[in-house]
């Protein structure tokens, strides 16, 4: 298994929240294409409740704590805010990505 | 209550008993009690009856003296014996007890004006050979159904489209703007049905065929605008509109029993029915195993209370899913909920215990402005006045207490309601509903998308409003839309009328007495909603009536599981069948692809959320509903000979 030191970069954590959406919200939607700062809130891609599944796959995959005041559309309303958001929750905490993220079905 | 069905010929050419006979045995299940037709060379009648009133002599299709006008009828006038004094004050002559007989009287006496006068559920198909016309009406709220196709001159009608289909006459086809007005408003809009060519007439008004042309009028229209101040006398002409709708709807020459869903409206219903039953009053009550959609302590307190002989249907695992496709045989209809599934064991449980009349408590949500809808249109109004408030928004949090915490949760939920519309728009309450349950169409087959061309569900539906609704306060424009796209599409028909008759029950609704609607739709809304209370006035008027523990309940909606019901234990082999994407393929309104991902994550326990619940039910009941009505042609399915009419049959030719 690789090991990492830094966390995850951002590219990644936007690449693996990208395959999630597509995955479970977007699977009705083949030909959608999910660009970076495509909106995901308002657009109809996740609802309320898919959020809460969102944050509970960046909080299993990336080892870290989202609390709820953090629910919001500037950390979670595209994938690049995704991206910045949990990439600067890693570094910041040092926690995130010691090891490599569990997968998540 | 019963079934009807009958063809009205363009030309002279008769209708064969046979062709009546196939139309009522697809509907016997409304009236296994009695059986009866007439035929002459333009018009044929069949009736199947379910004996309320007049037990012995209330056979149908029934004439007046001279046979010039014969009605076949399904339902209820409750102010019969009232109209019949008046009649046979003006000279008619009465040969039975039946409150059908003051149809055919009353029509003779007023023609259509008859119709105003009438105070009821019910749908009838009268044959006037002085005018050689065939006149049918609805009641004002659409309590209970009828259908009906022209096709190359001659009109067919019919309680419901199976009798319609096995006349053999009528094609069996989609109405792909039919569905999309399903996946958008939970029904289609009458008089559109997802079949195509056959039109529901629509509530509170009646249609007159003549020389194979059809004229539709409205009789009766609904007006929301509210008076200034409540009337100082208002909690006692509750009080009288209450009991006085109930009276009049117990009365039978057979026990009235009711429905105790736990909730306000059907405690008050099955209280006042307590009050003024000559025999011990029968409650039943549906329970379920999952403890959030139980209700059952607030069902027992209540029988209790009123010392009713009190049965249950348990739902448990499974039990959903059994009947599931029988149910959309029932209604008809895809569906997006599996909510009238339990109702369908309920009646099945109420007819077992030899009770085929019950009330209920539907209407009062509407008038009394008690769902959750109502005060979410007014927190939504109340925050997009200072759209920067950070603390308005949190209200929401409160409205939706019997939702997961983890689905009401976060600044996305909120925006959820605020974002979804704007209030000049006349829809501007239901939005946020129909914006969810439009999710169905991501779904859709591309070829079947297409094929809806520039179809808009909602456009049509503001073209549609009556004249003066933007002067209507937000919670009248909001009560009107609830009433005309899911009260009387929805919840009356598929979940109420189907589901009861289904068993040959026969659901009576006191709180759709046209008087009390009138009365309460005309109050000021703050004295139906004060604040986030629901239904004040009525809260107000049943305290001392039944325990605080109903009359200070907020109110819970009535849920059944939708997507456990068919995975949480083992999965029925229809479901794998239907949802294939080779038969997906076939039906071709679904995207296979879509499906088969939608089908993943619910076995996985992954979807959780309302748009994919309602989803999976819409997708599954649509392919049960394709399978059952598109399939093949219903003449080779249908019992063909009087025989399966079975005991009580009478032909009178």
């Amino acid at each position: 298994m690789d090991q990492q030191t830094t966390g995850p970069a951002q590219s990644e954590i936007v690449d693996r929240a990208r395959a999630y959406v597509r995955e479970n919200f977007l699977y009705m939607r083949p030909d959608w294409t999910l660009g970076d700062e495509d909106p995901l809130l308002g657009s109809g891609v996740i609802d309320s409740i898919g959020v809460i599944e969102l944050v509970e796959f960046l909080q299993g995959a990336f080892r870290l704590a989202i609390a709820e005041e953090e629910i919001t559309e500037q950390n979670l309303g595209t994938l690049a805010a995704i991206g910045r958001f949990v990439h600067q929750k890693c570094h910041a905490n040092g926690s995130g990505g010691s090891v490599r993220p569990r997968q998540v079905a | 209550m019963c079934g009807l069905a009958g063809v009205a010929r363009a030309r002279p050419q008769g209708v064969s008993a046979q062709l009546l006979e196939r139309m009522a045995a697809a509907i016997r299940h409304r009236g296994p009690d009695g059986f009866g037709l007439h035929a002459d060379d333009r018009i044929g009648l069949a009736h199947v009856r379910l004996s309320v009133i007049d037990v012995a002599g209330g056979a149908q299709p029934m004439a007046n003296e001279d046979g010039d006008v014969r009605v076949v009828y399904n339902g209820e006038i409750y102010n019969y014996l009232e109209l019949r004094h008046e009649l046979q004050l003006r000279g008619h002559v009465f040969r039975t007890r039946s409150d059908t007989e003051v149809l055919v009287h009353g029509y003779e006496q007023w023609g259509e004006g008859l119709l105003e006068r009438l105070n009821g559920q019910f749908a009838f198909a009268l044959h006037d050979r002085r005018t050689a016309s065939l006149f049918l009406a609805r009641d004002r709220f659409g309590i209970l159904p009828l259908f009906y196709a022209e096709r190359g001159g001659d009109l067919y009608f019919a309680s419901e489209i199976k009798a319609l289909f096995a006349s053999g006459a009528v094609e069996q086809a989609l109405d792909p703007e039919g569905l999309d007005e399903v996946f958008t408003f939970w029904a289609a809009r009458p008089p559109r049905t997802p079949f195509r060519g056959i039109r529901a007439l629509e509530p509170g008004t009646w249609a007159r065929w003549r020389d194979g042309a059809l004229s539709v009028r409205r009789y009766y229209t609904l007006d929301l605008a509210t008076a200034e101040a409540e009337p100082a006398d208002a909690v006692e002409r509750l009080d009288e509109l209450l009991r006085s709708g109930v009276r009049l709807r117990m009365r039978a020459d057979v026990p009235v029993g009711g429905y105790l869903s736990g909730g306000l409206d059907s405690s008050i219903a099955c209280a006042l029915a307590a009050q003024g039953s000559p025999y011990h009053l029968r409650t039943f009550s549906v329970t379920f195993d999952d403890p959030p959609l139980d209700e059952s302590a607030f069902q027992q307190a209540v029988a209790t209370q009123l010392g009713s002989r009190h049965a249950v249907q348990r739902i448990g695992g499974g039990a959903i899913a059994r009947v599931f496709p029988d149910v959309v045989r029932h209604a008809e209809t895809p569906l997006l909920r599996t909510a009238p599934a339990p109702l369908y064991l309920l009646s099945r449980l109420t007819r077992e215990q030899g009770i085929k009349v019950v009330l209920t408590g539907e209407g009062s949500d509407e008038v009394f402005l008690g769902y959750d809808l109502f005060k979410e249109t007014l927190v939504r109004l109340f925050c997009l006045r200072q759209p920067d408030s950070r603390w308005r928004p949190r209200l929401f949090d409160r409205l939706y207490g019997y939702l997961p915490p983890q689905a009401r949760k976060g600044d996305f939920w909120r925006r959820f309601f605020l974002n979804a519309g704007s209030p000049d728009d006349p829809l501007f309450s239901h939005l946020p509903r129909f914006r969810l349950t439009t999710r169905i169409r991501d779904f859709y087959a591309d070829r079947f998308r297409a094929g809806l061309g520039a179809f808009d569900a909602l456009g049509e539906l503001r073209q549609s409003l009556p004249p003066g609704f933007m002067g209507w306060s937000p919670l009248g424009r909001a009560a009107y839309l609830e009433i005309v796209t899911l009260l009387s599409p929805y919840l009356l028909a598929a979940q109420g009328d189907r589901m009861a008759m289904a068993h040959g029950v026969e659901a009576r609704v006191p709180f759709l007495d046209h008087r009390l609607v009138e009365f309460a739709l005309r109050l000021p809304d703050r004295s139906r909603l004060r604040g986030l209370r629901e239904k004040a006035i009525l809260r107000r008027w049943a305290e001392g009536t039944l325990p605080p523990a109903i009359t200070r309940r907020p109110k819970q909606p009535y849920r059944a599981p939708d997507v456990p019901a068919f995975f949480a234990g083992t999965e029925p082999e229809y479901v794998a069948e239907l949802l294939d994407a080779a038969s997906l393929q076939r039906t071709g309104i679904f995207n296979p692809e879509a499906v088969t991902g939608l089908v993943r994550r619910c076995r996985a326990g992954l979807a959780t959320g309302v748009g994919e619940n309602q989803a999976l039910v819409a997708i599954l009941s649509t392919e049960l509903w394709h399978r059952e009505f598109l399939g093949a042609p219903a003449r080779e399915r249908a019992p063909a000979s009087s025989g399966e009419l079975g005991a009580g049959a009478s032909i009178a030719a």
